[in-house]
């Protein structure tokens, strides 16, 4: 431990300021609260802060931050943005810090955010240890009051003088270039400061009536609680406040954004959060978390049960900023979990009394790459009023290299990105297929587009089928409408692979004769040995022409024998179809684990991060959208 | 070829038509992108051969949707611009008063010359493709209306509220300082500027459209304000809105 004079210390910080290779940011009063703000002199600095308005998160995750921008005038072309200025943040309190390692783990899972990391490695923590607690505060009890670690260098008040621990090198280097008169702490000071701190570690006026290590014991039979989540958000304004400024949150939209010249542009995210209306809404009109029971209780399974199954820690640091910002006064997490823990006492429920330990597997490799790679539409076909099928290469010659039941995100530039299944099979090589609705804006404009035009191109994304574990079975496909789509991409590929695969069924159904999809490549596989098809439709209208069976997707089940022993159902269809068809397949014994489905849900990012595909823990674009059915039955929201 | 575009007036006080004359170097990129037909406010030349229009202030009389209707009939796209166009603004305070009282405050004894009725948003007249709400409109959210149009896209309207934006922006909350604000329903898009300038917001984009207004009531009520001066607060712009619901 170190020691410098408060004088001393409003000169290092004064030097820091004047070095212009550094941002200094620091905490500075705004109106009666605090806020992180560069700093043009030490003694704006408020060390004796409560709590500031936002964590300083918004330094390494703005809320708005352009992951490229791009020129339209000559093709496309795209630039990164600028490096940041290392940057140093003064004034940090623990639950902060702690609140940035959850970050850290966050955004480094799968693949690391290059935008992130890039500001975070080039930044210094000078953390505070905490003087005035806000009474919201709960951090005591989540174990983030005062710590030893997450930070270059850590200041505690002691009067005249602050007492710094030093973190890292980097928080020695700094001290030493910048700062002077730092001694060596005596006995006496060590001992003042470790009272603080043990003063700080049992501060907080918001009280848990119960371990809150225990949060996602208690959350594991909660979900379905008769009443309770929709009791406590009867007051629920969705203003996305509690998790705007969470300083673990991390969920964002893309977004586009062009000048009126309309050739240049930027693609930008922004903070989004999963108590906002449209969160979980999908282009076809769908909201798989429409009213704001579902999305409330989510806020508290994401933070207490769902990132701790991932990474092992309760996403709550305790900052007590989303009590505080809420105005009727129901998103504080110690009422809430008490009140749980109260009903479940009272329930006479069995209470958990050691804090379970999830298998944490994170894995990590490489950057993500948010800027598309430029490809060509060299064939559209158009297929029914509303479904187009484009054929797109690659500019670079690169090859997909594609699973069956991945998809890539499509950029139109100037109007956004869209999650689109991968209709082609793999064994076709140096183009790739992808069957489009005309649905949102995105969609809309890719149908105007012609021959020679560009796209972007990101991925392929999500785990796709796992060929290998079908060799030898016999499959029965069952496709609603578009889910023809991704189906078709597998089906061609084990037809390509014919010796590898037992007898295939294909059932099909649209809800009109003219909405049906790939109608020729249909008919021509169903002359192959070994395959059954069986179209159907919900209704045909006199005007139409129509022979084959008429009815919804399950009354094709009956009319194929197959033996569910050697069979494994796949599916892929709207959402509604799957309860229905899978109930079918139940009567005639087929196993839950011979069932395989492929899942939609907003997949924004593509790569585990933007939060709106989650379903519980898991992310459709990362974990999915292939899903077996013994793995998910008893997933709430998923089916 | 450059769409043509129109400029419309009803009840209101061409505010909005102002901000986007104030455009200044924009307007210039603008121009550059479509021909302006009519406009009122800034040129004298007048066409009905338009693609899009621009229309600002709400329907008050039954004249004026035979005007709407014929524009609808011109128009490709309609837009409706400003609170009174979009959401009928103040204008519909009125529709709480009686109706005589109203006209006699405002022509005195010419009244009866003059024909009026409750105040309305253009879509209660005529269907509308795209709203930039705002009282007045902000410029640059204008701007992104015309450049979807431009590109063939379908304008995107935030759905959450306001608090959105001051969270983001970092305002301290008109709550915590004292006073009474309606942000919490209020349809965002307009980066919470009054509040970025230490005022509240006023409602002038209209409720969001799954407003909780029995919770926002208990949270005005809880602050201090009186049951009528909660609902007053409500009635400033979402008047139509409300008695549409």
């Amino acid at each position: 431990m170190k020691i410098i004079s408060k004088v001393d210390f409003q000169n290092f910080i004064d030097a820091l300021i004047k070095d212009d290779s550094l941002n200094v940011i620091g905490v500075k009063s705004r109106g009666s609260k605090f806020a992180f703000a560069p700093l043009e002199s030490a003694e704006e600095l408020r060390l004796d802060y409560d709590v500031t308005l936002l964590p300083p998160k918004k330094y390494f995750f703005p809320q708005r931050e352009t992951l490229f921008t791009y020129d339209l005038s000559d093709g496309f072309s795209a630039k990164n943005p600028e490096e940041p200025t290392p940057m140093v943040l003064v004034g940090v309190h623990p639950y902060d810090i702690v609140a940035l390692l959850h970050m850290d783990e966050i955004f480094r899972e799968t693949k690391s955010d290059p935008y992130y990391f890039k500001k975070r490695d080039a930044a210094i923590i000078i953390g505070v240890n905490i003087q005035k607690m806000s009474k919201w505060n709960f951090s005591s009890f989540m174990g983030c009051a005062a710590i030893d670690y997450g930070y270059d260098l850590m200041l505690t008040d002691l009067g005249n003088r602050y007492a710094i621990n030093v973190g890292s090198q980097k928080g020695e280097d700094l001290l030493s270039k910048y700062a002077k008169n730092v001694t060596v702490a005596l006995a006496r000071d060590i001992q003042i400061a470790g009272q603080k701190k043990r003063e700080v570690m049992v501060m907080s006026q918001q009280k848990f009536d119960f371990p809150p290590e225990l949060i996602p014991e208690l959350l594991k039979d909660s979900y379905g609680k008769s009443g309770f989540w929709e009791k406590h958000s009867e007051k629920c304004l969705a203003c996305g406040s509690c998790v705007l400024v969470c300083p673990t949150c991390y969920c964002f939209d893309v977004k586009e954004n062009l000048d009126l010249s309309l050739e240049q542009g930027e693609r930008i995210r922004t903070w989004d959060g999963c108590l906002l209306e449209d969160f979980a809404k999908i282009a076809s009109g769908e909201n798989f978390r429409a009213t704001r029971p579902t999305r409330y209780r989510h806020r508290y399974f994401k933070k207490g049960k769902y990132l701790f199954d991932t990474f092992g820690f309760i996403s709550c640091v305790g900052c007590g900023r989303c009590s505080s910002n809420c105005l009727p006064d129901i998103a504080n997490p110690v009422n809430l979990f008490n009140d749980m823990y109260h009903e479940s006492i009272e329930n006479g429920e069995q209470m958990a009394t050691i804090a379970a330990q999830p298998e944490v597997n994170i894995q990590t490799e490489g950057y993500i790459d948010y800027v598309p790679k430029l490809a060509t539409i060299i064939k559209k076909v158009p297929m029914t009023s509303m479904e187009t099928l484009f054929e797109i290469k690659l500019d670079d010659g690169s090859e997909l290299s594609h699973k069956p039941g991945q998809f890539v995100e499509v950029s139109v530039f100037g109007i956004g990105e869209a999650p689109i299944s991968l209709s082609s099979s793999p064994t076709k090589k140096e183009t790739f297929e992808v069957c489009v609705r005309k649905l949102g804006n995105v969609t809309t404009k890719l149908h105007r587009l012609n021959v020679g035009d560009k796209v972007g191109i990101r991925g392929p994304f999500g785990n796709g089928f796992d060929v290998d574990s079908l060799k030898g079975k016999d499959l029965l496909f069952i496709a609603g409408g578009l889910g023809i789509a991704p189906l078709r991409s597998l089906i061609n590929y084990v037809l390509d692979n014919r010796k590898d695969y037992g007898r295939v069924y294909l059932l099909y159904g649209c809800k009109e004769p003219k909405e049906l999809l790939f109608s020729d490549e249909l008919v021509s596989i169903a002359s192959k040995e070994n395959v059954v098809f069986k179209p159907t439709v919900d209704r045909c209208p006199e005007s139409g022409v129509w022979e084959g069976n008429i009815g919804v997707i399950t009354t094709l089940i009956p009319q194929v024998s197959f033996d569910p022993e050697k069979t494994l159902a796949i599916l892929c269809g709207p959402p509604v179809m799957y309860k229905f068809v899978i109930a079918d397949l139940k009567k005639r014994n087929v196993p839950d684990d011979h069932i395989i489905m492929s899942l939609e849900r907003r997949m924004k990012c593509g790569v585990g991060k933007c939060g709106h595909c989650q379903i519980n823990q898991i992310y459709v674009c990362k974990d999915g959208p292939v899903f077996n059915y013994s793995k998910i039955k008893g997933v709430p929201e998923a089916l | 070829m450059k769409p043509k575009v129109a400029f419309f007036d009803f009840a209101g006080c061409e505010g909005d038509q102002l901000q986007v004359a104030n455009l200044e170097e924009e307007l210039l990129a603008l121009l550059g992108q479509v021909e302006v037909v009519s406009f009122r406010e800034v040129m004298k030349e007048h066409s009905d051969n338009y693609d899009i229009a621009f229309v600002e202030g709400s329907c008050t009389r039954l004249q004026d949707e035979d005007r709407l209707k014929t524009i609808r009939k011109n128009a490709k796209i309609v837009v409706a611009i400003g609170s009174c166009a979009t959401i009928g603004g103040i204008n519909s305070l009125r529709n709480y008063k009686d109706l005589d009282n109203v006209k006699k405050t405002v022509y005195g004894e010419n009244a009866k010359f003059f024909d009026s009725y409750a105040a309305r948003a253009i879509d209660a007249v005529i269907p509308v493709d795209a709203y930039v709400h705002g009282c007045p409109i902000d410029k640059e959210d204008f701007l992104q209306v015309v450049k979807s149009l431009l590109l063939g896209k379908k304008p995107e309207t935030t759905t959450y509220p306001v608090c959105v934006e001051c969270k983001k922006n970092e305002n301290v909350c008109a709550f915590e300082r004292g006073q009474f604000c309606v942000g919490t329903v209020t349809r965002a898009g307009c980066n919470s500027c009054c509040v970025n300038e230490g005022t509240i917001c006023w409602g002038c984009r209209g409720l969001v459209d799954n407003p909780n207004e029995n919770s926002h009531k208990e949270v005005l009520i809880k602050y201090g304000l009186t049951v009528d001066d909660a609902i007053s607060k409500f009635r400033l712009y979402f008047g139509w809105q409300e008695a549409k619901r």
